[in-house]
């Protein structure tokens, strides 16, 4: 008779939850009842009953059965066998050194990498942490529409501390000015010098070598300087009481010594003047205006406002009525910015330079961990890859006693001591490549193995590095039954290989990733470069008016013309880097409501179109010819757009700038005047009547005559001043700068992470190509060629990075866009960098391969079938 | 000597296996209270049982030669051992004892 069988998927349950080591006699018994219950009772009440056994001997019904062993195992975690867990260690890693040294190599670069990675993520968060008062300290800024400006005018901080009860204390501090500073024998342009209202050092924590801090700053004529402008200047870091002569022509007393200016401080200065020195020219200190924004103005609010986000939006509220009553028709928005929010949140104009970004924090964040677990995920790979040959020794081991809890220590251990060799590798390496980072990220980088947060956080990488690509070695290789593995040849598990597999396409996952990463950082920096700017750019030389060259505009503009190396020129207010003014009293023809939008400005002579090369649309450029040019304005096409004309109607329309009132006479084609970062611009084009910066163009190769020949006009005229010059391409370039330093940054760890992902598939390849050994060799007697057998070995992992590239591609593609959102003009993200990416990653791939499979390729097939 | 407690489904498993003598495995038991008391009862109640009796001492198990019937599973056999026997009499003279002290009158009493 047939005996009736209960349903196999409640067996399966059965067999998959209950404790192994009662299984047989419950699956057993549970047959036998269901059997008798099938004959006494029908089919369906034998089903009923056996479903109900069933799930009163699953978890948490069942009682486990202990386990009685003859003799008690040692306490796992005893002395003795930790000493036994690391010699065991240490003797396999001495006894295997290809594989230690790959597995190191692996740990320790990536490693290093993560420590100098978390350095610059550690450095950029604690920019302005330092201050005392860092959570209380909130900087006022203001934007009109998309026009988001770090400034603000000059009544605003004593003002508004007087009629806010919440604010305590306000500080105003210029822009950084240079200035020509001379004592003694030296003489010297000092560029990062500020004007600062006299509770500066009280405001902030900047630290006051020598000198009173409860005096400096108030007196004008004084001055308080760096460290290292005293040694500097006067070879001596005690130069109180002596003096600096500045711009030829006044003296200052240094009043105190400053500490210099920590490193991650968004206010980098050399020295400080106080604003009354500057109040005595300046009118808008005088009167306290409020419609020129020019100063940086810095506000400590009590503590609950501070701490409360609706108590800032409340006081913004207060602050803006108080803005209108003081006359300001303008529709402002203010901000109250968080002093640590300034270096890596900022994306004002008018800002100090040199900022950091958020985003990139993040990203190499996430860059340094995704590169520690690929180093993680190699040493699992090539741990697991060895599998075979450490089962034998787990099998005899359980044998001879050890539990499983022993040899999970066991392999732990060993992961440990190899994550620590590694770590001391990896800070050998970073003290190594430190000076090299340093010049990438252009930071000051340090790293002192003596400071404990440091030293636990570098030993917590270890540790973790340790159990995590250890854990899966030890859980999987302390599982194998002794009696399979001791029996014959253990077939590796297919689970297990589909895990090893599942590794191997995550690190080359991670590596196309960043591959794609620096294709695309460099495709936009490129575009960026190459994009037309609407002038000419190249062998364009500037030299900033300044001194006595203000005074003598006529006899530098005859000895320009003079030379026809420089007679190429035209003089312009600001550098098109960074167009500085911008206003929003302009009031046009045909205008029907008021104007909200902020119209930047630039004064430029009658040969400004000629030396730019830039392209006049309609109507004609200034010209001496016409007297009347002073009070004309050109207009560049995005204002021709906001004023709502056009190329046929625009010229001869009448236009007022800031109650100048003139018309315009020509409209010209939009040109870059500041970062591609920002979308053009408005812009209107005054005639200038001032002065600013001297723009020459040379002719290609000849810049050295030129600049020799500037250094001589300078001398004649402005002998008292250094002289200095700049190139413009150089200083566009330069708002790049970050983006650049990224690209680096990311190119190097690129690199590295696909370097570790190699080393890994060496590895790996290597032990594939010595488990098949006896195959290739029986292959290779039936006639197999070397292509076929290098084909056959690199099919599998060939087979894996195309997965990758398939899950790598999106995730780039995603990543990718999202960062070149951040820019207002943007290259396209096209297929083939990917593709490229994924090519580069398979040929990378291939080539390691290659090694290996070759080797074994080569192999005389006598030599392998005749072992064993 | 520390005293062990017998619950009242612990003492009905080892009577059950006392009554089986050398024929005790899980489905006999489960069987054999079926059929005296009329209890249904889980399987996994019967199995934690056991096991618990067996580590309380009472009794001993060893598994039994693979036989065809049950698919070659071998079964665990259970037997009392003298710690067993002895609280299994030690339990019967104790309700003895406390039968011959109930007073004729109350039984009769309380079972109209």
């Amino acid at each position: 008779m047939n005996t009736p069988h209960p349903p196999r998927w409640a067996k399966a349950l059965l067999r998959w939850l209950h404790p192994d080591n009662t299984i047989e006699e419950v699956e057993g018994d549970l047959d036998e009842l269901y059997a008798y219950a099938y004959l006494h009772a029908g089919k369906t009440q034998a089903l009923l009953r056996y479903l109900l056994n069933v799930a009163s001997v699953l978890p948490p019904f069942v009682r486990r059965r202990r386990t009685y062993s003859k003799y008690e195992p040692s306490f796992s975690l005893s002395p003795d066998m930790l000493k036994n867990y690391f010699k065991i260690a240490w003797r396999n890693i001495v006894r295997q050194k290809a594989y230690a040294a790959l597995n190191i190599a692996g740990l320790s670069i990536g490693m290093a990498c993560s420590i100098l990675i978390l350095l610059w993520v550690q450095n950029e968060l604690s920019y302005d942490r330092f201050h005392s008062k860092a959570d209380q300290i909130f900087r006022l800024t203001c934007s009109a529409g998309d026009f988001r400006a770090a400034v603000s005018a000059a009544g605003m901080a004593p003002n508004l501390q007087a009629a806010l009860p919440q604010i305590k204390s306000g500080v105003r501090i210029s822009k950084r000015i240079p200035m020509i500073f001379e004592a003694g024998e030296k003489k010297l342009e000092e560029k990062r010098v500020i004007y600062a209202d006299s509770n500066f050092l009280t405001f902030f924590s900047f630290p006051l070598l020598a000198g009173n801090k409860a005096t400096a700053l108030h007196d004008p004529g004084t001055i308080l300087i760096t460290e290292e402008m005293a040694v500097k200047y006067f070879g001596t870091s005690n130069a109180v009481g002596k003096t600096i002569r500045i711009d030829n022509k006044e003296n200052f007393t240094v009043d105190g010594v400053l500490a210099n200016t920590p490193p991650n401080s968004h206010l980098q200065f050399d020295c400080l003047i106080p604003m009354k020195t500057l109040a005595r020219t300046s009118t808008d200190l005088q009167n306290n205006t409020w419609n020129n924004f020019i100063f940086f103005t810095y506000l400590e609010l009590d503590a609950q406002t501070a701490a409360s986000a609706p108590a800032r939006q409340n006081l913004i509220r207060q602050i803006f009525s108080i803005f209108k009553a003081h006359g300001q028709v303008i529709k402002l928005n203010f901000e109250l910015q968080a002093l640590t929010d300034i270096h890596l949140h900022s994306n004002y104009q008018l800002d100090v330079a040199g900022h950091g970004n958020i985003q990139y924090v993040n990203i190499f964040f996430v860059i340094a961990i995704f590169i520690l677990v690929v180093a993680c995920i190699n040493f699992m790979n090539l741990a697991t890859a060895r599998s075979e040959r450490r089962a034998k020794e787990v099998g005899l081991r359980k044998v001879v006693g050890a539990n499983r809890y022993q040899l999970i220590f066991q392999f732990l251990g060993e992961s440990l001591i190899f994550s620590f060799l590694s770590l001391v590798i990896a800070i050998g390496i970073v003290f190594a490549m430190l000076p090299i980072f340093k010049m990438l990220t252009e930071k000051s980088l340090s790293i002192h193995l003596l400071d404990g947060k440091l030293l636990l956080s570098l030993i917590g990488i270890a540790v973790l590095t340790g159990l995590l690509s250890g854990s899966y070695p030890a859980l999987f290789l302390s599982g194998f039954a002794p009696v399979k593995v001791l029996k014959g040849k253990l077939r590796v598990a297919g689970g297990n290989l589909i895990f090893r597999n599942a590794l191997v396409v995550t690190q080359f996952v991670v590596a196309i990733v960043l591959l794609v990463g620096t294709a695309v950082v460099y495709k936009q920096l490129d575009f960026i470069k190459k994009r037309n700017l609407g002038f000419d750019k190249s062998n364009m030389l500037y030299l900033p008016m300044n001194g006595d060259l203000w005074g003598k505009q006529q006899a530098l503009k005859l000895s320009l013309e003079q030379n026809p190396l420089t007679a190429n020129f035209t003089i312009i207010s600001y550098l098109p880097t960074a167009v500085e003014s911008g206003s929003v009293d302009v009031v046009w023809d045909g205008q029907t409501i008021a104007n909200q939008v902020v119209f930047p400005s630039l004064d430029v002579d009658e040969n400004f179109i000629g030396v730019f090369k830039t392209k006049v649309l309609a109507g004609r450029g200034f010209d001496k010819s016409f007297a009347g040019d002073s009070s004309s304005y050109m207009i560049n096409e995005k204002a021709m757009q906001i004023m709502g004309m056009n190329i046929g109607n625009a010229v001869g329309k009448s236009l007022s700038l800031g109650g100048m009132k003139g018309t315009i006479i020509g409209v010209i084609k939009d040109f870059h005047f500041k970062s591609l970062q920002y979308a053009m611009e408005p812009l209107i084009l005054r005639k200038n009547t001032w002065g600013g910066v001297v723009m020459v163009r040379t002719t290609a190769g000849r810049n050295e005559q030129t600049i020799k020949a500037l250094e001589k006009i300078n001398q004649e005229l402005n002998p008292s001043f250094p002289f200095r010059f700049g190139f413009l391409d150089k200083d566009l370039d330069n708002l790049y700068r970050s983006e650049q330093q990224m690209g680096n940054i990311f190119n190097l760890f690129a690199g590295l992470a696909i370097f570790i992902s190699c080393l890994g598939l060496y590895g790996l390849s290597a032990f594939m190509a010595e488990q098949r050994t006896k195959e290739i060799g029986v292959r290779k007697v039936l006639g197999a060629t070397v292509a076929g057998v290098v084909g056959l070995l690199s099919q599998d992992f060939l087979k894996l990075i195309l997965v990758a590239i398939v899950i790598a591609s999106p995730i780039a593609w995603y990543a990718m866009n999202k960062w070149l959102q951040g820019f207002a003009y943007q290259t396209t993200l096209e297929w083939w960098v990917i593709a490229l990416a994924a090519i580069a990653a398979t040929g990378i791939a291939l080539f390691t391969i290659s090694f290996q499979s070759i080797k074994a390729a080569l192999m005389n097939p006598v030599t392998s079938l005749r072992s064993e | 000597m520390r005293r062990t407690y017998l619950g009242e489904f612990e003492e009905l498993v080892l009577l059950m296996i006392a009554i089986l003598e050398g024929d005790a495995y899980g489905v006999t038991v489960c069987q054999e209270i079926e059929q005296q008391t009329g209890r249904i009862v889980t399987f996994g109640a019967v199995h934690n049982t056991l096991i618990r009796l067996e580590e309380k001492g009472f009794v001993t198990s060893g598994l039994g030669g693979a036989t065809n019937e049950r698919g070659g599973r071998r079964k665990r056999l259970f037997q009392l051992t003298t710690l067993g026997k002895t609280a299994l009499t030690d339990i019967q003279e104790l309700r003895n004892k406390l039968w011959k002290l109930i007073p004729d009158a109350s039984l009769k009493l309380s079972g109209i």
